[in-house]
């Protein structure tokens, strides 16, 4: 499904990636764990198109094509969703209007067809549901004055509608309460499949207690430092990155 | 040398002679400093005719059907002394402002009555081409009345060069009320010259959304003067500039006494080799105290040939107020763009997502809701990929 090779990347003449390696196949859930700045958001931005970031060196290849000469609507057609950390506010369009369109854009490049509004209404309504959204954030500008766990869970319902074949989840946990943790977990979990991968960026066990990766990573100054199974999370919860790096 | 010489040669108006000998303004009037007088200076204008219609409009500088509503009257006993005062304010020592008051048609003095509610629609139409019309529109508004002022323009007139030129002065009695809606979209062919002054009594309220998407220029110029305590304005623009269009508002509010409000905010939107110029002053008098004022102004240039001359200007001498202001100049937004285009959108249609949300921050506030509807599916038209928006409000708004 996806496959990275020696990535390098950097902003501003600041390297940041210096040498990601990391293979995902198809139904695979990859966590990606690692301190503070490590580069983990820069990670998921590069693959999913930001153009702040210059790549130096090294591959993507994502179903066989070359995933870093396609623009980021074309990643998104491609089926790749970014998760943002933090989910960009953008006054005066109706969160409504951006998930009817970009539904559509979707369906459109995957030979689908176009979504009514009647049909399109009815499958929002079915996936707030699953996200225990309030309709009427259909009706808000999208994100804007959203709270950070309400943000979050947006996020994930896009996901729902756009269902992705490879979904990047940056931090989707963050800013979650208890409940909200479960009802997102969940919701990611609904969406593994034995054609589609995650890759999971996550500072904390919890949400990886709901969702069971196959492998867990640990990014550190720019690199893969340490791979392993669902163990390694509870290393790090126990031991801190420092435990890890010192071993 | 202007292209009014001969109007103004016919002219027996006591100023003609003084405004053939000015001129038009040169660039180094600080208020004309953009404007450019090109097509003003060369075109060689004539007397306007006036055109049928049976609704209230201004064609070729006369007022036509004059409405008979209850609590307006047409006065006709000529201007107060303040407002001939204020009107000779306006034809300040440049030679456009004499012309227009020299070549001046029609003045129609209108009176809304004590606590009267009324509703006036103004249309322009458009003049015959060359023509140059030019009016004036004096309006009282008694106390504890409400009028609700719409301006349009006429959309699908042809598009030679004519100029409308209309000077209005607004007076509002206490707990007076007036609600000023203009919705701009004439023909390319036009040069709008239109000035507003506006004078408002104890707890009297003025609120003004201009919104410019026609002609091949227009010129406006806002005068508020707060001179009651608790007397308050709201003003919020929005200009579109495509093609070469040139798009200008000078904006002052004065702040004569205290306890009194005013907030503007105004978007410009270039694209194509587009100018827009906007001035925003706020003048708080040093007895004003504990007045509040708001600035918002926000630029965004589309092209790289697309110009705006922003200028706010926040002159305070009282010391207890309250002023917050904020002006940008900037594209679109990246990280917006970014996020639309990871969810899928399309470049060119992000891009119109974007420019749409700039405008409809004064659109959505347009409280006359058939206009606002108009207005947004001219805007719509008007970007290079409004039809994804379209098709997404025909379908989702109910
Ligand atoms: N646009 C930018 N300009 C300058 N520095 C940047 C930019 N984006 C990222 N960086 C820097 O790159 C480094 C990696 O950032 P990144 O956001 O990828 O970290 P992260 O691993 O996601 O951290 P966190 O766990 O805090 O989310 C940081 O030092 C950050 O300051
Ligand atoms: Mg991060």
């Amino acid at each position: 499904m996806l496959v990275i090779r020696n990535l390098h990347a950097r902003v501003d003449d600041k390297p940041i990636l210096k040498g990601i390696n990391l293979e995902i196949q198809a139904g695979e859930v990859h966590a990606i764990m690692g301190p503070n700045g490590s580069g983990k958001s820069t990670l998921s931005s590069v693959l999913a198109g930001r153009d702040e970031y210059e790549v130096t060196d090294g591959e993507v290849i994502y179903q066989g094509q070359n995933l870093l000469e396609l623009e980021p609507e074309e990643r998104a057609w491609a089926g790749i969703f970014l998760s943002f950390q933090y989910p960009v506010e953008i006054p005066g369009v109706k969160n409504i209007y951006l998930l009817k369109a970009a539904v559509n854009a979707v369906r459109e490049h995957r030979g689908q067809p176009e979504l009514k509004a009647g049909e399109f209404l009815k499958l929002v309504r079915e996936k707030l549901k699953i996200m225990q959204m309030d309709e009427a954030f259909l009706h808000r500008n999208v994100n804007e004055g959203f709270s950070g766990g309400e943000k979050k869970r947006n996020e994930i319902l896009q996901m729902q509608l756009l269902e992705p074949t490879l979904a990047l989840l940056d931090e989707t946990d963050s800013g979650l309460d208890v409940d909200a943790l479960k009802i997102v977990g969940e919701g990611i979990n609904r969406m593994r499949d034995p054609s589609r991968s995650v890759l999971l960026v996550t500072h904390y066990q919890r949400l990886l207690d709901i969702v069971k990766p196959d492998y867990v990573h640990v990014l550190a100054d720019g690199e893969i430092k340490l791979s392993g199974d669902f163990t390694l999370a509870e290393r790090l919860e126990r031991e801190g990155y420092e435990g890890i790096e010192a071993a | 040398m202007s292209g009014f010489d001969t109007l103004l040669a016919q002219s027996t108006a006591p100023r003609a002679e003084q405004a053939r000998a000015l001129g038009l303004p040169t660039p180094r009037v600080e208020r004309w400093k953009y404007v450019p007088t090109r097509t003003l200076a060369r075109t060689a204008w004539v007397a306007p005719t006036q055109r049928d219609t049976d609704t209230f409009a201004l064609s070729g500088g006369q007022f036509l059907n004059i409405p008979t509503v209850d609590g307006l009257t047409e006065v006709q006993s000529g201007l107060t002394e303040s407002e001939r005062l204020r009107l000779d304010a306006m034809a300040t020592a440049h030679g456009f402002s004499l012309t227009q008051d020299a070549l001046n048609g029609h003045q129609l003095i209108l009176e809304v009555g004590a606590s009267a509610s009324v509703t006036l629609t103004l249309e322009h139409l458009a003049n015959l081409s060359l023509e140059a019309g030019f009016a004036t529109l004096v309006i009282r508004v008694g106390s504890n009345a409400s009028l609700s002022l719409i301006e349009t323009f006429e959309a699908e007139a042809a598009s030679e060069t004519n100029l409308d030129s209309l000077r209005m002065l607004v007076s509002v009695a206490r707990d007076g009320r007036v609600n000023h809606l203009k919705f701009q979209a004439a023909n390319a062919g036009q040069l709008i010259f239109h000035a507003v002054d506006v004078d408002l009594s104890e707890n009297a309220q003025y609120t003004l959304d201009t919104i410019d998407f026609g002609s091949k220029m227009a010129r406006s110029d806002i005068l508020i003067t707060l001179s009651g305590r608790h007397a308050n304005t709201d003003v919020r623009g929005l200009a579109l500039c495509n093609g070469s269009q040139y798009h200008d508002t000078h904006l002052a509010i004065d702040h004569a006494v205290g306890e009194t409000t005013s907030a503007m905010m105004f978007r410009n939107m270039v694209d194509d080799k587009g100018e827009a110029t906007f001035n925003g002053r706020v003048l708080i008098r040093k007895d004003a105290q504990k007045s509040a004022t708001e600035q918002s102004v926000a630029n965004l240039l589309l092209s790289e040939r697309a110009r705006v001359n922003p200028k706010p200007e926040l002159e305070i001498y009282a010391d207890d107020v309250t002023a917050s202001h904020g002006c940008t100049v900037g594209s679109l937004n990246k990280a917006e763009l970014f996020y639309l285009k990871s969810r899928g959108i399309a470049e060119a249609d992000a891009r119109a997502f974007l420019q749409y949300a700039f405008a409809e921050e004064v659109v959505e506030r347009v409280a006359h809701p058939q206009i606002r509807e108009q207005i947004e599916t001219r805007l719509l038209g008007e970007l290079t990929h409004g039809e994804l928006i379209a098709e997404l409000k025909d379908a989702l708004d109910v």
